[in-house]
């Protein structure tokens, strides 16, 4: 009972800001104001069809997110299937590096890529962007996969070996179809966070582009508007349901840390 | 399930792993994911040059300016390392009441179904993984003056009682009221609600592990011999996980140094942390990046002396 009522708090306490943040985005004035005066959707339109800095912006995140993503999970497949394999410390010192930039603080990261980019003159380029993006989320598709690669069945492993599977064959036929939930994962895991990520895209874009965060970042100067209100929906709903989906068709449990063991009670 | 799967090496075949790849791939790893943080620590004993450039050099000025002033010897200036006291001063207290409110409510996802479990999950990624931009931009709505918990209070007569019970000073204070009316912003206050609020998904998703884990009979046993729950979670669950409540504790510790944007909006100038000072630096108005990277390197120190911490918990486990 008491248990039910703490999280029912805790909900509150997370969904308080959220539902806020949303219903500031009906203002029909320039101020967020809580409840909404005038409630109107014309925001929306003007998120979408109004100033073209928005769709720029949009367009950025989207770039960003979904090109880091990708190359983060195509550079965490090797070092997880090493770490897995052999274990060695060859393996073992790539995966801690790997993980280095997303459990620091982001903003010493920021200021160091900022420093790197600079010198092959690459700062303010999308390219860096995405770049610097997959490094600092390495770390998940890298947890995900090595989580997916400890769940395979060994039997399943020596039963492809007696039937005289070489590696190719057991990776295409066991390894890669078993952890296809997990990369997936990692890949969605690594594509939401990009997408709200903002200090470390801050100091690489150095002003040559802006993603949505930033360009709400940007504009705070004359206070959080009910336009900016509107991506935050946008941003919120891409969250959710990527992570609804994740819940719904892969092991979020399992891929959390929960025993496996007890998978099914 | 066996253990020893885990362990030992699986019987199949290696897939070939061709040497150039290999070194590829580690190339490229040291590139994005070392270098950075080895050219901050270079660039920290770099030097300044006018107009906003910086040269190669080997000075320790940098941190002499950060630990003893600017005009150090003939004066001592603490700005800095009292920058770094607020830091980790937000960031311990915020990770503090973070655990605080995360570990009952971890506990209670555990006790529920799998499936109610996987929603429960998915609900807290969604929030976890929200920008610090659109939570701050939520917290500043529901703190402001004119539509917020203030003008809730106000209209409630909490504010009224507050004044007519003699607690305004305090709250001024506290930077929670001016004179006539609560206002929240800027305060530590609104500063630690949000950091608060930033880290406590990762909270959840750092204790669910441990105690999903926890084998149900222990409880189940102290309960049958008479223990009231209060006392079941006091002997035996918070025992069996203090390790990992620890190496948390120093997670969103670590999360928290780098806080930013709740900083600048929710705290008063002159309790701002190292973050802002950093971006002050690098990007901002003093433009002295060898400087910048010494604040760096002091928040980096800061950070990996608590994650050596944490993994040193995790170790003894």
């Amino acid at each position: 009972m008491m248990a039910r009522a703490w999280l029912a708090f805790c909900a509150l306490f997370i969904a308080a800001p959220i539902v806020v943040v949303c219903a500031a985005a009906l203002n029909g004035g320039r101020s967020m104001l809580f409840p909404p005066q005038d409630p109107t959707l014309a925001r929306f339109g003007e998120f979408f069809a109004g100033d073209p800095v928005w769709r720029t912006s949009l367009e950025a995140s989207v770039v960003i997110a979904l090109g880091s993503a990708a190359l983060a999970t195509l550079a965490a497949w090797p070092i997880a299937y090493g770490l897995w394999r052999s274990g060695d410390r060859w393996s073992r010192a790539l995966a801690g590096l790997g993980g280095l930039p997303f459990i620091l603080p982001p903003i010493v990261f920021g200021v160091g890529l900022g420093f790197l980019w600079s010198f092959f003159g690459a700062l303010g380029s999308m390219a860096a962007g995405v770049l610097s993006h997959a490094a600092l989320f390495l770390a998940l598709p890298l947890a995900t996969i090595s989580v997916g690669l400890q769940a395979i069945d060994r039997a399943h492993l020596d039963a492809a070996a007696t039937m005289g599977a070489d590696a190719r064959a057991t990776f295409r036929t066991v390894i890669l179809p078993q952890t296809i939930p997990y990369t997936v994962s990692g890949f969605f895991f690594a594509m939401v966070l990009s997408f709200n990520e903002f200090i470390v895209m801050f100091f690489v874009s150095a002003s040559g582009f802006a993603t949505v965060t930033l360009q709400i970042f940007n504009s705070l100067r004359n206070g959080f508007t009910p336009t900016m209100a509107v991506a935050a929906i946008l941003f919120i709903a891409v969250s959710g349901l990527t992570f609804a989906a994740i819940a719904r068709w892969g092991d979020l449990p399992r891929l959390m840390g929960a025993d496996p063991a007890r998978a099914d009670d | 399930m066996s253990v020893a799967a885990a362990e030992a090496p699986p019987a199949a075949a290696a897939l070939p792993a061709p040497r150039w790849g290999r070194l590829a791939l580690t190339g490229l790893v040291a590139l994005l994911c070392a270098a950075p943080f080895l050219l901050v620590l270079v660039i920290s004993f770099g030097e300044k040059v006018e107009g906003g450039s910086w040269t190669w050099g080997l000075t320790l000025a940098n941190y002499e300016r950060f630990f003893l002033g600017h005009d150090w010897p003939n004066a001592l200036s603490l700005v800095y390392p009292q920058r770094l006291w607020f830091s980790v001063w937000y960031a311990a207290l915020g990770a503090a009441f973070a655990l605080a409110l995360a570990f009952p409510c971890a506990w209670a996802i555990t006790r529920r179904s799998r499936r109610t479990q996987a929603a429960w999950l998915a609900f807290i990624l969604a929030s976890l993984s929200l920008s610090e931009v659109f939570v701050v931009m939520g917290w500043d709505v529901l703190l402001s003056r004119n539509s917020g918990l203030p003008a809730w209070l106000k209209a409630l007569g909490v504010t009224d009682m507050l004044k007519d019970g003699g607690w305004f000073p305090l709250l001024i204070e506290w930077d929670l009221a001016n004179p006539r009316d609560l206002k929240f912003k800027t305060s530590g206050f609104a500063t630690l609600l949000a950091m608060t609020y930033i880290v406590f998904p990762y909270a959840v998703i750092l204790l669910y592990p441990p105690l999903s884990r926890l084998d149900p009979s222990l409880a189940e046993a102290a309960r049958t011999m008479g223990a009231r729950p209060w006392k079941v979670m006091r002997t035996v669950v918070l025992p069996a996980v203090r390790l990992p409540l620890i190496g948390s504790a120093l997670l969103l510790f670590v999360y928290l140094l780098g806080a930013y944007v709740a900083v600048t909006v929710f705290t008063p100038p002159e309790k701002q942390t190292l973050t802002v000072t950093i971006y002050d630096a690098v990007r901002g108005q003093t433009l002295d990046a060898p400087f910048g990277a010494a604040q760096s390197v002091v928040l980096l120190a800061t950070a990996g002396l608590c994650l050596w911490a944490a993994a040193r918990a995790g170790v003894r486990r």
